[in-house]
């Protein structure tokens, strides 16, 4: 089966994948799965992230359950919505959970144009 | 808002209440104690032995304290009080409210005083519209604390009531029996707490604690420090000092603490309902404020560079590169009944997010933050180019994706008449209205400054300046109305022209798009009786079909407006006509005790004597709240220049002397001094004031 959160983060650790501003920090992020809980931490260098599957503090951190995570990263939800629905809970440095929303694809409601995202070149 | 409420705010949290301190909120209107868009108390009532109470007097202490001296009894009848109350409220996370009885009689006195509370947690959207809620209520009582409390699936928002003193609490609020002894008092403190439930933001406690007892916690944002750090005015003209106190006053209140800033602010939009983040208000507000306060600027970057866009999403007029327009917290905003989560409508805040950028760099010489940033200032800039371009004719134009909650206008004049043919017929989409490009062209131009300097990319900064020579020359001819000899006000959806003559062409000379041989036909304009009121530029000419001196958009006064105006004018060279603005919206704020609001009416000034206030207007508003400091800069012609301030002061006739001490920058902190006024026209006055503005 296709995991919609794996899928998520190995695209964002790909060589020329999307850059994280100018940032050097690192997030983690923590996904309920009921009786396990799933890390993962991403590490920025001046905007570029790597990815592991580290459990280690972090600058900022992200709780939610794998299947709200799921959705987020296929785009079928809005990050800040869920949050201010209560649905995913931050820690940390909010601006880098601000900048980290921005990573998930554009929610599919029913306005959304992605397939002209995706033609569209990804800014600098 | 109406004379008779009191408003006390710290941030995005505020109280409205009545002068008796008491909260009675009907659904459709704005009493309450609101945090993050959501009403967290609609009832807060005090009785003693079940009466009401009358207030004797009302204090603002501090702009999130206010102080209440009441008496037992209502009505007109005259009361012999041997009791007195006084209720002192801080705003913060909640309130704190310190509440004291005093028994001034020779005998002890029994009691029964006792606190109504109950929330709607109503949406600050749902009381324009008083929709019913969704989700459902609970109350309880938990560990001496009344929890007021909503929930609609995983969205819960909760208020907590407790008391210092002992109280029997029941699910409707707090009741207290007492003897108070002769010539004594009781006192309590009232904690009231707003939790975001499940988020980051919940507190246990309110922010301020007892006035008497305990020192302002988080002493970087006092008022005090906020005071000091400013520069000081010194005037012959008395009334400015009001203003310019009030402004500084106002804006601290207005400050948006975020946790995004590390604890450094940005300027909230205003009462009541724009208290959240705005692009287009947080970047004008920073530029207003830059020689005052320029960490505003600098929050203002960080935070609008962090939310920045980076997907199309149409619900949310969403697109890489651009500028968010409104975020909201509430219930509407969760739930994507609105757009707010965040909605990013807006044309204008995109460029303007480039030029506050370097014009922080330029006064502040931080030249970190604006090297950080680069990537989000060439995202902006690539918007422009890739996104905002919606006829393919090199103009920024909008026309919103989401047809059900997106703005029309997605320019500062947002609202649905804004932008006319003279003859009054609305143009269709998209829009291209021409102060867009002015900024469009400022962008660049700022771009290629911040590429060549900071970022060290002359190919880049070389072909900013290619693109924004070619922007001025096709915009000098496509958008210039010879008849009138002014620009019009927009392009519609079919590239012509929308000709009717409004405030627009004044940003136009700000962002410096104007060619320098049609500067002096465009600055007749603005001085002239169509136009310019006697107080300041109308937002649409007299004589246009839509005009309408009480139309918001459509020839209401915007004082923020006109601080901008005044600012282009000074660029091209027009050092009275400047200062003639300035003194206008300076009166104007004088006979508004200092505070100007949002808008006024765009009567002529020998007509009306007095400015009046538009009838729903913020006050106060952070772009107005911002303006007599933009008017301050352009009076004393202050500009970075290097690392030097160039001072070339043009003041309205009635001021002898004026000056900034300590304004800071680049160059540490500097004194600057103007003399002697510059001849306005013409020279009778109606009242001793700045200037009378007969044409």
């Amino acid at each position: 089966m296709a995991d919609p959160t794996s899928d998520f983060f190995e695209r964002l650790g790909q060589p020329g994948a999307r850059r994280l501003g100018n940032v050097t920090a690192s997030i983690r992020i923590d996904l309920d799965r009921g009786k396990a809980t799933e890390h993962w931490l991403l590490a920025i260098d001046k905007g570029n992230i790597s990815v592991s599957r580290k459990n280690t503090k972090a600058d900022a951190a992200l709780h939610t359950d794998k299947e709200i995570f799921d959705r987020l990263a296929r785009g079928e939800a809005s990050p800040l919505a869920s949050m201010l629905r209560g649905l995913v809970q931050a820690e940390g440095d909010t601006e880098l959970i601000v900048l980290f929303q921005g990573l998930f694809p554009a929610p599919h409601n029913p306005l959304s144009r992605q397939a002209s995202a995706d033609m569209k070149s990804q800014p600098a | 808002m109406s004379e008779n409420l009191v408003n006390a705010l710290d941030g995005n949290t505020f109280v409205v209440s009545d002068r008796r301190g008491d909260i009675v909120a009907s659904p459709t209107d704005t009493t309450g104690l609101f945090s993050f868009d959501t009403r967290f108390l609609s009832k807060w009532v005090l009785t003693v032995d079940g009466q009401r109470l009358s207030p004797l007097s009302v204090n603002d202490l501090q702009y999130f304290e206010t102080r209440f001296f009441l008496v037992p009894g209502t009505g007109t009848i005259y009361v012999n009080a041997t009791l007195s109350v006084v209720r002192q409220r801080a705003v913060g996370n909640g309130f704190h409210e310190e509440l004291t009885i005093l028994n001034h009689d020779e005998k002890p006195v029994d009691l029964r005083v006792r606190i109504d509370a109950g929330s709607d947690f109503a949406d600050i959207f749902e009381i324009k519209d008083a929709v019913g809620k969704k989700g459902k209520y609970y109350r309880r009582i938990d560990k001496q604390k009344l929890v007021l409390g909503y929930e609609r699936e995983t969205f819960r928002r909760e208020t907590t009531i407790s008391s210092s003193a002992p109280t029997q609490l029941d699910e409707d609020g707090l009741s207290f029996s007492l003897k108070i002894g002769p010539h004594s008092s009781w006192t309590t403190d009232l904690a009231v707490v707003t939790a975001l439930a499940g988020r980051e933001e919940e507190h246990d406690k309110p922010k301020y604690g007892r006035a008497a007892r305990m020192a302002r916690p988080n002493m970087a944002h006092s008022l005090e420090k906020w005071l000091e750090e400013a520069p000081s005015l010194v005037s012959d003209w008395e009334p400015l000092h009001t203003t310019y106190r009030r402004s500084l006053v106002d804006l601290a209140a207005l400050r948006f603490t975020l946790p995004i800033g590390r604890g450094a602010s940005l300027p909230a939009a205003g009462l009541p309902w724009f208290m959240a983040i705005f692009g287009r208000d947080s970047i004008l507000t920073s530029l207003q404020a830059l020689p005052f306060a320029p960490e505003l600027a600098a929050t203002t970057i960080r935070a609008l560079g962090a939310w920045q866009g980076t997907r199309v999403d149409d619900f949310r007029d969403e697109d890489p590169g651009r500028i968010v327009h409104e975020i909201r917290a509430g219930e509407t905003a969760a739930f994507e009944e609105q757009p707010h989560s965040p909605y990013y409508g807006n044309a204008d805040a995109t460029p303007l997010y480039v030029v506050l950028l370097d014009e922080y760099e330029r006064w502040s010489g931080d030249s970190v933050l604006v090297r950080d940033r680069e990537p989000q200032a060439r995202a902006a800039l690539a918007w422009i180019e890739e996104y905002a371009d919606l006829q393919g004719n090199g103009y920024i134009s909008y026309q919103r994706r989401n047809e059900e909650t997106g703005l029309e206008n997605q320019c500062w004049k947002d609202s649905w008449d804004s932008i006319s043919y003279r003859d009054g017929r609305l143009p269709g989409f998209p829009r291209a209205t021409c102060e867009l490009q002015g900024y469009a062209y400022d962008a660049k131009i700022r771009g290629a400054r911040l590429a060549r300097t900071v970022w060290k990319d002359p190919e880049y900064a070389d072909q900013l300046e290619r693109q924004a020579a070619d922007l001025k020359r096709r915009f000098n001819s496509d958008f210039w109305i010879e008849d009138g000899q002014y620009y019009a006000l927009a392009l519609d959806g079919d590239g012509s022209q929308v000709d009717a003559l409004s405030s627009n062409i004044g940003h136009l000379l700000w962002s410096g798009i104007v060619d320098k041989s049609k500067a002096e036909a465009v600055a007749r304009h603005l001085m002239g009786p169509q136009l310019f009121s006697g107080w300041g530029v109308r937002t649409l000419a007299d004589g246009e079909a839509r005009f309408n001196p009480v139309g918001y958009h459509t020839g209401a006064v915007w004082p923020f407006d006109n601080a901008f105006i005044a600012w282009g004018l000074r660029r091209y060279g027009f050092k009275a006509e400047a200062a003639r603005i300035a003194a206008g919206i300076l009166d104007a704020a004088d006979y508004f005790s200092g505070r100007l609001p949002e808008a006024f009416a765009g009567y002529d000034r020998a007509f009306t004597v007095y400015p009046v206030e538009y009838p729903t207007a913020c006050s106060p508003q952070a772009w107005s709240t911002g303006t007599p400091l933009l008017l301050l800069r352009t009076m004393l012609g202050l500009e970075p220049l290097g690392e030097h301030l160039v001072v070339e002061p043009a003041l309205p006739r009635a001021i002898g002397l004026l000056a900034l001490l300590n304004v800071p920058g680049r160059w540490g902190t500097i004194d600057v001094f103007g003399r002697g006024g510059v001849r306005e026209e013409p020279k009778t006055r109606l009242r001793p004031q700045l200037s009378d503005g007969n044409q």
